[in-house]
């Protein structure tokens, strides 16, 4: 390192060969922290002139941290009030463009008033109060700088650069001064960092492991569209503010000042709640920071508000809302109730109004996800007006939720949980019916019988899997259309399913008549059960699928109009359609052989 | 077009044996009036401990406050309530007509720190009127707001004293001597609230769920957002259906002995094409002696029943009916006014008679705590 770190020598000769050097090496590689001390002392003290001063302070490049001593020398200097007013406002910017850079800024905030005295100026005043913005913390709001401040605005107006730092003041000490920040008004502060900003980045990105300087401003100061228009409707998520009766003597963070997820974890104990409860809806962040919120009354508010806002809100007037809507309002709120473990009474009653009118449509997944969350739901109607796909769909949420119940019982059967084997029968029974009646609508499509079976395969199995002595049998309903299915998936599932059943019954009986437990499986269950293997059996194996007196007898002369040959044994296992591809198969694979 | 106001002005000239006819028929024929279901509102408390893991299924640890539609309430009894209240504050109330919102309860509200509010509130209006302009709070600027507690009028252990807000302008230019006008009122009240409710909160909220206001819009509309942030809470329309006008009505002309109403005017709108207004005005004392045969004064029981009020209605309309032919059920009963009040559907009231203020006001807090939501 060619660069001197001593005395400058005053004879300009000299002088001017060593500020080349140096300033070749700071816009190449940048100038370490000691360097930069001496120099900004140099310059600000104007020993080495008035010219070379802003010379300086444009080719003070750090090249990796700037001590905060240097700044804290150099605002006493600005404090002497010798420089000239460019030199002092290049001095300022320069402070703004490395601000990220300065290692620590404890000393900066405890000359924090020195700082603020400088307000007054109106040249260095845009700059001066971006660097307050940047310091300021709670302590630091007193009623005396607000007024400063308030009679600076009267003097220069509506300026950006005071309402933003104003706004940031309302942030810590509402109780001191409030302001309405409609989106229309300017806020913001000048560039500051035009002349370094192609030096610095060269140099950054040189020395790749140094910190990258933040180029942008983040805070959202600005809220939504003011209270002056009337509102269209009720579902707007309020805007984020600080509550202003909070009187806590210890350091509390509010969530508008925490920039990142990280912010957040470190500082979570230290968290004030906002003034409305529903403004947490309106950003990711404060999403977080809602799951791990223990207040009861902080809950009671959200409550409140989501059920005031939906109460106001007809249902038949939901479907007619903008997009956005939807976005702002719908989508954080079922995010948050999907996530977090905490039910809301709001959202379980507005589901059972909204359902009675849901076309079936709007918002699907994020409906049915909320379906699959509510714990020990009452029965209620579905329409039978609702589309084929979302009985389907339907179908396989009430799946997912009834697994999630015989998981929840399984788990804490044994702590004395919770008896819901009352309300599991009724979602079976309930599903039972809706897939009945889909599929005597639609036919029995493949895809809907797919889901019943599928749906039917986490009932068979409660007892040994689930642990809950409940047997169920489908209904005729599904049954039947299951059996006389033409696709071999289902014949092939239902098999399963019966299979199954035998299974769970025979262990049931088996610890029945051992006396082992002390459930008890009525005796229609196995009867409904016999009925059905029979059938089975009688369809596929005996050939005789229309047994007088069983639930699917036919008049045999209504069977003859269809002039089939041999009706009776159509649906056995050499028969069936739903096995011919393999029959098929099988006589392709034997003439094959034969024929070798 | 518009519509046709077909002001049909009645004076009831009673006679004694007609309406008792038309009693007696009541009477004998089976009135089934469907007794109201009652509502269930649930309030729970949500809590989660720390050391416990999440249960995936929400259990309730907390109360259930169930708030039910009465059937049957107090007669309405007269109250010399300058005893109780400043008559100046009385005064007040009884001047103005009142536009009705509920207001679901308030967190953190304090009755001792009004004067703080005052300021808050004065800084808030003034800054949303200049937009973009910081206010200091406290500085006292184009408007003067004053929170007041109006003491006296709760009843029950549980509810919340009555907060009268003021505001009055002081324009810039205005001389010194000049006396600041008032350009909005408005008060927060709890009123005989459902004490079950009541107490089924926790204890930093505080519920005033009645909110009366009158003046200009804009103002309102300023205080209820300010309300909201300050406090989390917030505000519908608080209108009355027909079966509070009903018991209004009952309730106002069973207190005709002791404070002669003037007259009983009754507004219904029929959905007709164009729609017909009917202005039906009765004759005070013979409204009483109808109300009387069905709710004897001399009896003993101090509880009007929602069936007696319905007779009375049905009583009436009848009569209305045996004259023009036109069936007033077929409408809606639109606004009930007598010397002591007057309640108009879209919910706006006006106080005549500071007397008998606290049954207006307890009917009025059921009304608001019904619409709070679950």
């Amino acid at each position: 390192d060619t660069v001197e770190a001593g005395t400058v020598v005053r004879g300009n000769d000299e002088l001017e060969r060593n500020m080349v050097r140096v300033e070749t090496v700071a816009l190449s590689k940048g100038l370490p922290p000691e360097v930069i001390t001496v120099l900004l002392d140099l310059a600000l003290s104007l020993n080495a002139g008035t010219a070379n001063c802003t010379r300086v302070l444009k080719f003070l490049i750090p090249a990796t941290v700037v001590p905060q001593e240097a700044i804290v020398k150099g605002v006493s200097w600005l404090c002497v009030g010798k420089m000239p007013m460019n030199a002092q406002v290049l001095f300022v910017r320069w402070v703004l463009t490395v601000f990220d850079l300065i290692d620590c800024k404890d000393d900066l905030r405890s000359i924090y008033g020195f700082i603020f005295s400088f307000v007054t100026e109106e040249n260095l005043c845009p700059f001066i109060c971006h660097l307050l913005y940047l310091l300021t913390m709670r302590e630091h709001v007193h009623p005396y700088r607000v007024r400063k401040l308030l009679d600076i605005q009267a003097k220069m107006g509506r300026q950006p650069f005071l309402t933003q730092l104003l706004a940031l003041y309302k942030v810590f000490r509402p109780d001191l001064v409030t302001l309405s920040l409609p989106s229309r008004v300017r806020t913001g502060f000048k560039n500051h960092n035009s002349t370094w900003k192609v030096a610095l980045s060269a140099v950054q990105r040189k020395n790749k492991g140094a910190v990258l300087v933040d180029q942008s401003l983040s805070l959202d100061v600005k809220e939504k569209p003011s209270s002056r228009k009337r509102k269209l409707h009720h579902l707007a998520i309020p805007p984020l503010t600080s509550a202003f009766d909070s009187n806590s003597s210890k350091k509390v963070l509010r969530l508008q000042e925490l920039r990142s997820f990280k912010e957040l974890l470190e500082n979570i104990h230290n968290i004030e709640l906002p003034a409305q409860m529903g403004s947490l809806l309106g950003s990711a962040l404060a999403l977080h920071y809602l799951d791990c919120v223990q207040d009861e009354s902080a809950f009671l508010r959200l409550n409140f508000w989501l059920g005031h806002s939906l109460q106001e809100e007809t249902c038949g007037s939901l479907f007619h809302k903008p997009q956005d809507v939807y976005q702002s309002f719908f989508l954080p709120w079922f995010v948050f109730v999907h996530c977090s473990q905490e039910g809301f009474s709001s959202t379980e009653s507005f589901l059972y109004k909204f359902l009675s009118v849901w076309d079936g449509c709007l918002l699907r997944p994020q409906i049915l996800d909320l379906l699959s969350d509510i714990p020990l739901m009452p029965s209620f109607s579905v329409e039978s007006r609702i589309c084929f796909f979302f009985l389907c769909s339907v179908i396989e949420c009430l799946n997912s939720m009834l697994v999630k119940w015989l998981t929840w019982h399984s788990v804490s059967a044994s702590e004395g949980g919770l008896d819901i084997s009352l309300n599991i029968m009724e979602l079976v029974r309930f599903v039972g019916l809706l897939a009945s009646e889909g599929l005597r609508l639609e036919s029995c499509h493949v895809l809907l019988l797919n889901q019943t079976l599928a749906f039917y395969e986490t009932v068979c199995d409660m007892f040994l899997k689930f642990s809950l002595p409940l047997i169920i049998m489908p209904p005729a309903g599904v049954f039947y259309p299951a059996l006389f299915a033409t696709d071999s998936v289902s014949v092939d599932r239902l098999g399963y399913i019966m299979y199954r059943y035998r299974k769970n019954l025979t262990l049931a009986k088996k610890q029945e008549q051992q006396r082992e437990q002390t459930f008890h499986i009525s005796r229609n269950t196995y009867k409904e059960f016999n009925r059905n293997l029979q059938a089975m059996v009688n369809s596929m194996w005996n050939s005789w699928w229309c047994v007088p007196g069983s639930e699917i007898e036919i008049d045999k002369d209504l069977i003859a109009l269809s002039k089939v040959a041999e009706p009776w044994c159509r649906f056995d296992l050499i028969h069936h359609p739903a096995l011919f591809s393999y029959a098929i198969e099988f006589h392709q694979r034997v003439s094959e052989i034969f024929s070798h | 077009m518009g519509k046709r106001d077909v002001q049909i002005i009645f004076l009831l000239y009673f006679f004694l044996l007609g309406v008792f006819l038309i009693i007696m028929e009541r009477r004998g024929s089976a009135v089934n009036t469907p007794a109201s279901r009652p509502v269930t509102r649930r309030s729970k408390s949500y809590g989660r401990s720390c050391v416990e893991a999440p249960s995936y299924f929400w259990q309730t640890p907390g109360h259930l406050a169930v708030l039910k539609i009465p059937n049957s309430r107090g007669t309405a009894k007269s109250q010399t309530i300058t005893n109780k209240v400043d008559p100046e504050h009385i005064a007040l109330l009884v001047k103005n007509e009142w536009k009705l919102s509920y207001i679901t309860p308030l967190h953190h509200f304090r009755h001792t720190r009004l004067k703080s509010y005052s300021k808050h509130l004065s800084a808030f209006i003034v800054a949303e009127k200049q937009q973009g302009v910081a206010v200091e709070v406290g500085l006292e600027a184009g408007f003067k707001v004053t929170f007041s507690a109006v003491l006296g009028l709760a009843e029950n252990d549980e509810d919340a004293e009555t907060v009268f807000i003021q505001i009055q302008s002081k324009p810039v230019f205005a001389a010194v001597a000049d006396a600041p006008k008032v350009v909005w009122r408005g008060w927060l009240t709890c009123v005989n609230g459902d004490l079950e409710y009541l107490r089924s909160l926790p204890p930093d909220f505080v519920s005033l769920p009645l909110f009366c206001t009158s003046g200009p819009e804009s103002l309102t509309t300023l205080v209820k957002s300010w309300f909201e942030r300050a406090f989390d809470c917030n505000f519908g329309c608080l209108a009355l259906n027909s079966t509070t006008l009903n018991w209004l009505t009952a309730l106002w002309t069973g207190c005709h002995p002791t404070c002669n109403i003037r007259h009983l005017k009754l507004a219904w709108s029929l959905p007709t094409q164009p729609p017909l207004d009917v202005s039906y005005t009765v004759n005070p004392q013979d409204a009483w002696e109808l109300w009387n045969s069905i709710h004897p004064e001399e009896s003993t029981d101090d509880r009007i029943d929602i069936q007696e009020v319905q007779s009375f209605i049905n009583g009436l309309e009848a009569h209305f009916f045996r004259h023009f032919k036109i069936f007033l059920s077929a409408g809606t009963l639109v606004k009930v006014s007598t010397a002591l009040g007057s309640a108009h559907v879209d919910g706006k009231i006006k106080i005549g008679n500071s007397d008998y203020i606290t049954t207006l006001l307890t009917l009025l807090t059921e009304c608001a705590l019904l619409k709070m939501p679950a």
